[in-house]
């Protein structure tokens, strides 16, 4: 009995390599037909990485590689220890917390992994039943996808990789003595000891006064940019407000940058008059009297028509009310750059255009307000300028118009801002994918 | 628009100050009681003493009575005060991450927002402990009066109990920092909850390589310290005796020796055996059943006797007379003559009621001896009643909450670094 089952072990072991090696031998194709290296398929980790990169799904691959990484070394020092220490019970608890902690780490792995074949699949166009096989025989469909030339990905990682991105050029802006300047050269981030670029070549200059729109896709880098010009991210970057260098000077200069995030973040089981209160005591300086707060306050009760409802509880306030107490927070210290991210989001037309209407009022008294809407026409009136950030060839955000509404009208051929953002828009989101036609051309007509 | 004018501003840079770290404190200890009122978040107090009441009609009878229900009591006790910590806090920060993150772009001191939280928690733990305590007294605990550093137990206790709470309290603040959602703070609990009864070392004894898990637990301290002020050690064990009494009637057989039997019953000290052996057997022999078990023996001048016997008459030899001698003779007699020596290794089968048994050696003394044997073998020095057992337990469970509140603080520093 024991020679069948030695006999048996082996058998498993042997088939088991064999179907590894003809499953590597499968991915080694795979990865080539998306333009990848081969030899990735053979090195142990990384493969799980570049797997994840071909089927569209880079961070879960990143995970699984990760956490095969981490399961095969656990396990190692898991075997080390029992080999070494015989009944040592103490190790042995060690060595059992060990071998549980890799296993549930390869469960984790296992699960992330059938995330990564949905995406090959898709890549694939091939329907959801390849998945299983993928999880359970995954020599098979590799083999199969990876030799048949009938198996064509639709997608390749060179082609986010290599293609050429729109011209860069470096340009400056022109700096304001009140008013706002930013030279973005470039905001990058790691990720998995890559660096990646999220936007590169952002001049601009905005007076006081003046009400932007912020434009742009899904991705293109607009809370990133807004990030970077608050300070609240660094970029490589200069970013003048009033004079005064806002990465250098951060943590005095935070106070002058308003920022009106899309969700409305407050507490809800607060009442309008003491949110604002707290508001006031975070935001004002700290020499500013009580009475002088509590004048404020009721001031910008009063901007906002937030008055009658005072006492009531911010969870019984329409979407609307809301909105008005969130900006309002941020209005409060009074600062010279007041940024909003989706202000009208859930707001009808009406109440939207109402809300507009008081930033309109802010950007008069001399400030400079920064909006992002995806519904821009129906308060387009109310904008001066126009920010249109886009993605390039490479998917990095990138500046394809900074200027008047009309001049953006010109600049497009469109009468809509709607149609702008729809211009840049890459084809897979129902746009015409001109981005890298309008930042060279932007750039051009710039820097000429 | 406020007049900045007249601000003062730091004199080397020239900048408007800001509120700095301590100031920031009350701006949020202030919402945080707010939300108490208005968030619901007062709920926490009825729930104690619900829990508290629950726990204490179970423990009222045992608790500072005997050993064991002592040191379950002490980690009824200890669980009452690790799961409302837990539960005081685990919500608190994942509920408001977005706010949180909101206030620290417009200048909120991470450290000043713990700080509000520690000082809010510190307050509701300590109510908590009161009505456990109060709870307990109502149901009917009987507290002993003094404690080990204040004349009265009920207060010496109440700090251990504020103290759990309050680390448990700061451990579950960190999980909450950790966790971007409630629901995954609330997934992660049972694990924490789990992880702290279990590695107590209270009722599961653990093994060796545990030791230093077990020492991350706040659970450990806690438990000591309770079962230490409740004088674990001194408490009259009563679980082997009760044992004893659930199986009074059940039936123990086994072989034993001849020569055993004679040895138990040679023991003039156990009560139960001198009573027995100065009880006095009698019995009627005839003269001729005499002569007859004489010549049996084999032994010299036996011939004689018997024939001495069958000279008497008929009436004689038959006429019954009574013999009377001890039980304590007869087994002394039996373990002396040599005619029994063979018989000594022979095995009997016995079957006899351990009430039968334990009367046999004596029922009071049985137990006391029961007691003090238990009392020896469950002696645990860690549960030591002494003032250094208990400050020690007190200053570990300080230094959790400490360890906490930093990482809390640490967690939430990166807080910006949320997946955008």
């Amino acid at each position: 009995m024991d020679y069948i089952l030695i006999l048996l072990f082996n058998t498993t072991t042997w088939l088991g390599c064999v179907l590894s090696a003809l499953r590597y031998a499968g991915l080694w194709f795979i990865l080539r037909k998306s333009g990848l290296k081969g030899w990735w398929a053979l090195v142990p980790f990384a493969r799980d990485y570049q797997i994840g990169r071909c089927a569209g799904r880079e961070p879960e691959g990143r995970l699984t590689c990760i956490l095969a990484f981490f399961s095969t070394a656990i396990q190692f020092t898991a075997n080390a220890l029992d080999h070494r220490t015989g009944q040592d019970e103490a190790i042995s608890g060690v060595v059992l917390s060990l071998t549980i902690l890799s296993l549930t780490l390869r469960l984790i792995r296992f699960i992330y992994q059938i995330r990564v074949w949905e995406g090959l699949t898709e890549v694939y166009g091939k329907n959801r039943t390849w998945v299983r096989l993928w999880t359970f025989f995954g020599a098979v469909p590799a083999l199969l996808w990876g030799l048949s030339p009938k198996y064509v990905p639709q997608w390749k990682v060179e082609d986010i990789k290599n293609e050429l991105a729109a011209v860069v050029r470096n340009g400056s802006a022109k700096e304001l003595k009140d008013g706002l300047s930013v030279n973005l050269r470039e905001r990058t981030a790691i990720e998995f000891f890559e660096k990646k670029y999220l936007l590169r070549n952002v001049h601009l200059s905005i007076a006081p006064g003046r009400m932007v729109l912020l434009l742009g896709g899904s991705g293109a880098g607009k809370t990133v940019f807004l990030d970077a010009v608050s300070g609240y991210e660094k970029a490589d970057a200069e970013i003048l407000l009033a004079g005064g260098n806002m990465y250098k000077q951060y943590k005095s200069m935070q106070y002058q940058v308003g920022y009106a995030p899309q969700k409305d973040t407050m507490r809800v089981k607060d009442t309008v008059y003491n949110t604002l209160m707290d508001a006031a005591a975070l935001r004002l300086p700290k020499e500013t009297s009580a009475e002088d707060r509590k004048k404020r306050v009721e001031e910008v009760m009063e901007i906002f028509g937030l008055t009658p409802t005072r006492t009531h509880l911010i969870e019984k306030l329409s979407g609307g009310q809301r909105k008005r107490v969130s900006i309002a927070m941020e209005l409060i210290s009074n600062p010279s750059l007041f940024i909003l991210d989706e202000p009208d989001s859930g707001l009808d037309g009406v109440m939207a255009r109402e809300l507009m209407k008081e930033l309109r009022r802010i950007a008069d008294q001399g400030k400079i307000v920064i909006v992002i809407t995806h519904t821009p026409d129906r308060v387009i009136d109310l904008f001066d300028d126009v920010i249109v950030l886009a993605k390039d060839r490479s998917r990095v955000g990138r500046l394809a118009f900074f200027g008047t509404i009309g001049e953006a009208r010109t600049f497009f051929g469109k009468e809509s801002m709607e149609d702008v953002v729809r211009t840049v828009n890459p084809k897979s989101v129902g746009g015409e994918e001109r981005a890298d036609e309008f930042i060279t051309k932007f750039e051009e007509a710039r820097y000429a | 628009m406020p007049d900045t004018t007249g601000v003062r501003t730091d004199k080397k840079t020239m900048r408007i100050r800001h509120r700095g770290r301590e100031s920031q404190v009350p701006i949020y200890l202030g919402k945080l009681f707010r939300m108490f009122v208005y968030q619901n978040d007062w709920k926490v107090l009825p729930m104690a003493a619900v829990i508290a009441g629950l726990v204490a009609m179970v423990i009222r009878n045992i608790f500072f009575r005997t050993m064991e229900g002592t040191l379950m009591s002490a980690f009824a006790l200890t669980c009452v005060a690790v799961w409302n910590g837990c539960f005081n806090s685990i919500q608190v920060i994942c509920r408001e991450r977005d706010v949180v993150k909101r206030d620290h772009r417009s200048g909120m001191h991470i450290s000043s927002y713990v700080a509000a939280h520690l000082i809010y928690q510190a307050v509701l733990c300590l109510l908590q402990t009161a009505i456990t305590v109060y709870v307990c007294l109502l149901v009917g605990v009987q507290f002993p009066e003094n404690g080990l550093f204040t004349p009265w137990m009920t207060v010496d206790m109440g700090i251990t109990l504020f103290l759990i709470t309050f680390a448990s309290d700061a451990l579950a603040l960190w999980v909450s920092s950790l966790a971007h959602t409630t629901t995954a703070a609330m997934t992660i609990m049972p694990f924490v909850l789990i992880f702290q009864l279990v590695f107590s070392g209270g009722m599961l004894t653990l093994p060796e390589w545990c030791g230093p898990l077990s020492d991350l637990t706040i659970s450990k301290y806690g438990l000591t310290a309770v079962a230490a002020q409740a004088d674990y050690n001194n408490r009259p064990p009563v679980i082997a005796w009760n044992s004893v009494v659930r199986m009074w009637n059940t039936k123990v057989g086994g072989t034993v020796t001849v020569d055993q039997i004679l040895d138990f019953l040679s023991k003039d000290e156990i009560p139960a055996v001198h009573n027995l052996r100065e009880e006095t057997l009698r019995k009627s022999f005839t003269p001729r059943q005499i002569a007859g078990m004489i010549r049996e023996s084999g032994e010299e001048g036996a011939q004689a006797f018997a024939m001495l016997m069958d000279a008497l008459p008929e009436e004689a030899a038959d006429k019954p007379f009574d013999l009377s001698f001890t039980v304590g003779d007869t087994v002394d007699y039996m373990a002396k003559e040599p005619v029994f020596q063979s018989e000594r290794e022979k095995e009997v089968n016995m079957s006899m009621t351990v009430g039968e048994i334990v009367d046999a050696l004596g029922r009071d003394k049985t137990r006391e001896q029961i007691r003090q044997k238990t009392m020896e073998a469950s002696y645990n020095a860690v549960y030591e009643y002494s003032r250094v057992n208990v400050a020690g337990c007190w200053a570990s469970l300080v230094l959790i909450t400490l360890v906490n509140a930093a990482l809390t603080t640490i967690t939430l520093e990166f807080i910006d670094r949320d997946k955008r």
